[in-house]
């Protein structure tokens, strides 16, 4: 995975989970779905361990058909307020990167 | 997963986790211990080379220590059950996974204590007073 994936992974997670609640597995198949191919489910647990450590998620253990209960991550008004943030950033990033593309000012 | 009640513990209970350790965090590593044993053979060989991995580098606080492994254990009690590939659990370099997932919990003593040490010199350095800046303490 690329640093500057790496980067922005859990702005793209969050995203995610503010369109609609979601479990680990769905969000990494939704990723590799998107083009995302070489993310590992691993990588994408650590970061919704690191979100739910941050209070920026609300998670519901879902019984499962499947082996144990699923943790259900759904985004707070934490997470929100942190996802604007984020917006923010990648905004200021993109126009930045934009205006050295287009050969500076 | 917290049992544990309320109760003033008994002294003599007390007593035994002063020289033991708490009695929590034993009961919980035991019950982690019992979920990596009921994994399929290559999920918890792939734990048992976490766990090593953790236990250098993990933190040293018990009850820390105890939800991080909980946690290894969720994730591949769901590995196994989704039959996901050990390779697309870690990726291509597991140490990348491992760090990530490292950066959670709090550091062990050992690496802590050498942080605020770095972090106190460089700021007597700057002409700051050391300990107002918590950034690279975890």
């Amino acid at each position: 995975m690329t640093e500057m994936l790496k980067g922005t992974l859990e702005g793209i997670v969050l995203a995610i989970l503010a369109t609609r609640p979601a479990y680990g597995y769905e969000i990494t198949a939704w990723l590799r779905d998107q083009g995302f191919s070489d993310i590992a489910e691993g990588t994408v647990y650590a970061l919704l361990v690191r979100i739910e450590r941050r209070g920026l998620v609300d998670v519901e253990k879902v019984p499962s058909e499947k082996g144990p209960p699923r943790k259900v991550y759904s985004l707070n008004d934490r997470g929100r307020a942190y996802l604007d943030e984020f917006w923010t950033t990648w905004g200021f990033l993109a126009e930045r990167l934009g205006r050295l593309r287009e050969g500076g000012e | 997963m917290d049992t544990g009640s309320n109760e003033p513990k008994k002294r003599y209970q007390r007593y035994l986790e002063a020289v033991t350790g708490p009695f929590d965090d034993k009961r919980r590593w035991r019950q982690y211990k019992a979920r990596v044993r009921a994994l399929p053979e290559n999920y918890r060989a792939a734990v048992e080379a976490l766990e090593r991995y953790l236990m250098h580098f993990g933190p040293g606080d018990g009850a820390e220590a105890a939800s991080m492994f909980e946690d290894i254990a969720d994730l591949f009690e769901h590995a196994a059950a989704d039959g996901t590939p050990i390779r697309e659990i870690f990726g291509e370099n597991p140490v990348e996974f491992v760090e990530a997932f490292l950066q959670n919990y709090s550091s062990g003593s050992y690496v802590r204590r050498e942080r605020e040490r770095f972090a106190d010199a460089v700021a007597r350095a700057a002409g700051e007073t050391p300990g107002d800046d918590e950034r690279a303490v975890r």
